[in-house]
């Protein structure tokens, strides 16, 4: 089972398990950097009883607003879910354009008349940094559904999750795992976001993106300050035969000055299940989902495609998320 | 507003050496002024009706070219020494009471510079909000910081005050 990469539900190594206690009720939750180790590893172990036990701690008579200042179908659907499985009760609204927002209301008083009436904001916002402004305004805790290109926690949280899972190694540190990021690093907050929560944990880490699309000098440096050993690497190919994970990003197109570029450039970050042929068998590929080209289609028939699994453990890690902040675990 | 102003510290004795710029009878001097910042903390520091005198590309043992900026009959509040901080780090600030130094300092450096300058990042929400920007230093040599909202990092030359 150390070996990883079956999908069963909780796996976590009793070790991983002993930590100390950590306040939650109340905590916003904006930003990945703003969680240490145990805090990380509470909600992974949560999330693990979430999706374990028939009837997970309940948040009846509570109220989940939903602020959708952009639409993401995705993420509300994955919040409204948890909430709902919970027992819970779901407000909002999914796209600016019907609220007063449209009226030039400010995101503050916006926040502060929701307050009023909910017990969690979960919030997505086109600015960067519009979940910490909430925060500082709201007396109900801010989940952070993604603010502008900065951060997206319950990704990195779920992604996280989704490697214990099959890795238990992750947590037990029984083994180093390789994991891989490929394809636009320098753009891409969830692997910024994952890489900082990867500097908690003995990980070695593969890199692979094209010039001028690779991992900004602040990530590398933190990584490098957390002891993590990171390398640059050509090509996907060489990556396949090395990872336990590859985790798989867009490549978008606005990116490249020169359509040319973009058209080379594309295959040569895409995946295919020929690729696949000389992969370990427990190499797993992550994705934060939707994909475009970078996966084939034919991959999906493969034991190493995991991404759908990965977007399904959303609901447990997010059903976590919501307890620990309402405060009822 | 001098409320950096310690009144128990005993007067240091007016430099000796020779004054490129006119002396003040009250006021503040700011000396060490990075060449190319002189104008900009000119600027910065004078109000309508106030005297000041510039003194650029000064020869200076420390910094080889430096510029000053006097300003008589006023003290710099907290506000004006944070602005002063981010865009001049390295400069010294002596007050003048009757032509003597009562106190000389370099620039205190805040953890935290609040309401000072613009995030430099466009899609920040404090450009879009009405709500103060707040950056935290991460790095004093070249000073660098840190807004607390969009979690971007500048360098304090990349920015413009507000
Ligand atoms: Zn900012």
């Amino acid at each position: 089972m150390s070996a990883g990469a079956g999908e069963h539900p909780v796996a976590f190594p009793p070790a991983a398990l002993p930590f100390a206690p950590v306040q939650f009720t109340g905590r916003h939750v904006v930003s990945i950097s703003d969680f240490s180790r145990n805090d990380l590893i509470h909600v992974l172990e949560l999330a693990a009883r979430m999706e374990s036990s028939k009837s997970p701690a309940r948040l009846d008579g509570k109220l989940m607003a939903t602020l959708f200042f952009e639409p993401s179908t995705r993420t509300r659907l994955s919040f409204e879910a948890a909430m709902h499985k919970l027992g819970g009760k779901v407000i909002g609204f999914s796209d600016a354009g019907s609220t007063s927002t449209k009226k030039g209301e400010s995101l503050a008083d916006t926040i502060r008349m929701v307050e009023r009436y909910a017990d969690v904001i979960v919030m997505r916002h086109p600015r960067d940094g519009a979940a910490r402004l909430a925060s500082e305004i709201s007396t109900v805790p801010v989940i952070n559904g993604g603010d502008g290109g900065n951060q997206h926690p319950s990704q990195t949280f779920l992604d996280l999750y989704t490697i214990a899972k099959l890795f238990p190694a992750l947590l037990s540190g029984e083994r180093e795992l390789t994991i891989a990021f490929a394809g636009d690093l320098r753009y891409g907050r969830t692997v910024h976001s994952l890489l900082t929560a990867l500097c908690h944990f003995k990980v070695r880490m593969l890199l692979v993106a094209p010039r001028g699309l690779e991992m900004p000098e602040q990530y590398l440096n933190a990584a490098a300050k957390a002891g993590l050993v990171v390398q640059e690497v050509p090509t996907l190919q060489e990556v396949v035969a090395q990872a336990d994970v590859l985790y798989m990003t867009r490549l978008q197109e606005e990116r490249f000055p020169d359509p040319l570029e973009f058209d080379h450039i594309k295959h040569s970050y895409r995946i295919t299940a020929a690729m696949l042929a000389s992969a370990p068998a427990h190499l797993r590929i992550l994705h934060p989902l939707p994909r475009v080209n970078e996966i084939a289609i034919d991959v999906d028939a493969t034991p190493h495609a995991h991404y759908f699994a990965q977007a399904g453990n959303g609901i447990p890690v997010r059903q976590a998320l919501l307890s620990l902040v309402i405060g009822t675990v | 507003m001098v409320d950096r102003l310690r009144p128990s510290d005993p007067p240091t004795s007016s430099n000796p050496r020779v004054r490129q710029v006119e002396a003040i009878l009250h006021g503040t001097v700011i000396d060490h002024i990075p060449g190319h910042m002189t104008l900009k903390v000119a600027n910065l520091l004078a109000r309508e009706n106030d005297q000041v005198s510039i003194g650029m590309n000064l020869r200076s043992a420390r910094m080889g070219r430096k510029g000053v900026v006097k300003i008589s009959g006023r003290e710099l509040d907290a506000r004006t020494l944070s602005r002063l901080a981010l865009i001049a780090p390295s400069a010294s600030v002596s007050i003048i009471r009757d032509t003597q130094v009562v106190q000389k300092f370099t620039v205190p450096m805040p953890k935290l510079f609040e309401d000072i300058a613009r995030c430099a990042n466009p899609n920040c929400v404090t450009n879009h909000e009405r709500w103060a920007s707040r950056m935290e230093v991460v790095n004093t040599d070249p000073l660098t910081v840190c807004c607390i909202y969009c979690e971007r990092t500048f360098l304090a030359t990349e920015l413009a005050l507000l």
